[in-house]
């Protein structure tokens, strides 16, 4: 610390006036160039970038996610332009003067600038929580209203049957999502539950996906329709989705599942009602020959144990291939 | 130690790591089996492609992992790679000598034929010097019968086809002790096996297509999916079209 000849720490200068008048005046155009700039960029952000930030529209969820990301993306806006400006500002003009060794005024904790900081800080973020937190809940996000166990169904009624669809009822479309490594295929139970390596659904349909793996842990992505569930061995995940656009969309598995995990997607499609009736009907007595041997319908399946036949039995091969693992089972390598 | 020794020993380490660094990118991660290329073989609009599964890989350091084979198409011998080339928009004759022995699907979706001319597989039998006639098949039911010991797939083309296994529990007891399956005794080339045969057409445009069985077969591994599923030039492999 730095003393006078006489051994006291020497009072600190108050500021010169003309300096103290720079400050305000730096402190006007900051305030008046942030505002300035967050009007613009928030509209910019909100009306410009927002209709195109992932993952689309093309589902109630997926258009739900775009709002999100807009809201949250238009509300940061104006810390970001802030922080920028005054970072900028400082660089432009504050800089230390060439031949000037002396040291800046000492600085002074403000009441005013503490409390504005912490208040709007508080308040951005915690309004951000609370908006974030019924968004994942209420209308069509993750968290509460999927999983394993869905708390809410997004609005959803249950399914009245798992045997049979028609659309614009109260009875949600079934599809079962099986992960395996490494491929995605999709079981429609409504429809005589026959499984095929086709995702195709009907617009403006709701639909409850019931996803789950027959291996390793996999990850349903169909992202522009703003689904992401995790496929685990033993556990039905519950996503839902409305389609609203015709057209076809990617599936990609977003969970690192083995060395084939990159070429793991497939592309689903959107079709009419109709079309999607006239698919399944034609689709069921395609995959008729299979259908009547694959293990009845369940939400998720245990290939340790098979109704092996007489000759797999004698062989010993009572399991689906290569030694599966229960996920608890101690010897798992 | 002296001046020199000490910059001499730092540079002799450099390079040993150097080497070592590289040794690794090159021969280990970046090593990939040979690629057999049937490309100059197509002959009016149509190539034949052979390939063989083994319940053993003598040939490799791995002699206890099932294995697909292909066929050289220049020497006529099996090589121990999954990889092979082949033309656009030609019509690819398959043919598979399947050796292994049964194995249930643990989705029994994949035992139904698809991708291919007809979505049916023809499928014969050969046993002590016998072949059975050759039947067409479109779907195996793998949890019922012994029927379906791997498959080879194209998720990306849509094409599964599983190869059929020897049927009988006397044939499953005995079957090859080598990879790849080449000889004249009943250990080899005469143990018991199916032949698979089935016809697709490659895509107009070229392109690379990853294969690999949906029979998790590798036994030990994790799932059945580790070892000789994640590890090309075994169950595994890819067929590169070339325009």
């Amino acid at each position: 610390m730095a003393t006078d000849a006489s051994g006291a720490v020497p009072s600190p200068r108050p500021a010169p006036a003309p300096v103290a008048a720079g400050r305000r005046r730096d402190a006007l155009w900051l305030l008046t160039l942030w505002i300035a700039a967050s009007v613009i960029g928030c509209l910019l952000v909100a009306l410009v970038w927002g209709p195109h930030l992932p993952p689309g529209r093309a589902s109630e969820q997926a258009a739900s996610q775009q709002t999100d990301y807009t809201v949250l993306a238009t509300m940061a806006t104006p810390v970001v332009i802030g922080v920028l400006l005054y970072f900028g500002w400082a660089l432009a003009f504050w800089r230390q003067q060439p031949g000037d060794e002396t040291d800046a005024a000492p600085q002074h904790g403000s009441l005013k600038v503490q409390t504005t900081w912490i208040v709007g800080t508080a308040a951005i973020v915690l309004s951000l929580a609370i908006y974030g937190t019924v968004e994942l809940i209420v209308p069509a996000g993750a968290g509460g209203g999927q999983g394993p166990q869905p708390i809410f169904n997004n609005g959803m009624p249950p399914a009245a049957s798992t045997t049979s669809w028609s659309p614009n009822s109260n009875n949600v479309l079934q599809v079962q999502v099986i992960g395996q490594q490494w491929a995605w295929t999709y079981r429609y139970p409504q429809f005589g539950g026959f499984e095929t390596t086709q995702l195709v659904l009907p617009v403006d349909q709701p639909v409850q996906f019931n996803v789950t793996s027959l291996d390793v842990i996999h990850s349903f992505w169909a992202y522009t329709l703003g689904v992401k569930a995790d496929a685990n061995p033993g556990v039905n995940d519950v996503a839902y989705a409305t389609p609203n656009t015709m057209g076809y969309f990617q599936v990609r598995c977003d969970e690192l599942c083995g060395i084939w995990h990159g070429a793991m997607y497939d592309t689903g499609q959107v079709m009419s009602v109709a079309d999607f009736q006239a698919w399944t009907q034609a689709t069921a007595v395609k995959m008729a020959s299979v259908t009547k041997i694959l293990p009845p319908y369940a939400l998720t399946y245990d290939p340790t144990t098979i109704p092996a036949g007489k000759i797999n039995q004698a062989l010993g091969l009572t399991s689906a291939g290569g030694g599966y693992y229960n996920p608890a089972d101690p010897e798992q390598p | 130690m002296s001046l020199q020794a000490r910059v001499a020993t730092l540079a002799v380490a450099f390079l040993a790591v150097a080497a070592g660094v590289i040794f690794v990118v090159f021969h280990i991660i970046g090593a990939q089996p040979p690629v057999e290329n049937y490309a100059p073989y197509a002959k009016n609009g149509a190539v034949d492609v052979m390939l063989m599964t083994t319940p053993e890989t003598t040939v490799s350091n791995k002699p206890d992992w099932v294995s697909y084979f292909i066929k050289n198409p220049a020497t006529g011998q099996f090589d121990h790679t999954t990889y092979f080339q082949v033309p656009a928009n030609t019509k690819v004759n398959v043919t598979i000598l399947g050796y292994d022995g049964c194995t249930p699907l643990r989705n029994p979706l994949w035992g139904r034929v698809s991708g291919v001319v007809g979505d049916v597989e023809n499928v014969a039998y050969v046993n002590k010097g016998q072949t059975t006639p050759t039947q067409g098949v479109s779907t195996f039911d793998s949890w019922a019968d012994c029927s379906v010991q791997h498959t080879f797939a194209i998720p990306g083309l849509g094409i599964n086809v599983p190869v059929a296994s020897p049927p009988t529990v006397e044939e499953n007891n005995n079957l090859c002790e080598t990879g790849p399956c080449v000889g004249n005794d009943d250990d080899t080339g005469n143990a018991p096996h199916s032949v698979v045969t089935f016809s697709f057409t490659t895509p107009k445009t070229a392109g690379t297509f990853r294969w690999q069985c949906f029979v998790p077969c590798g036994g030990g591994y994790l799932d059945g999916n580790g070892g000789p599923m994640g590890t090309p030039g075994y169950m595994m492999g890819q067929m590169e079209v070339r325009a």
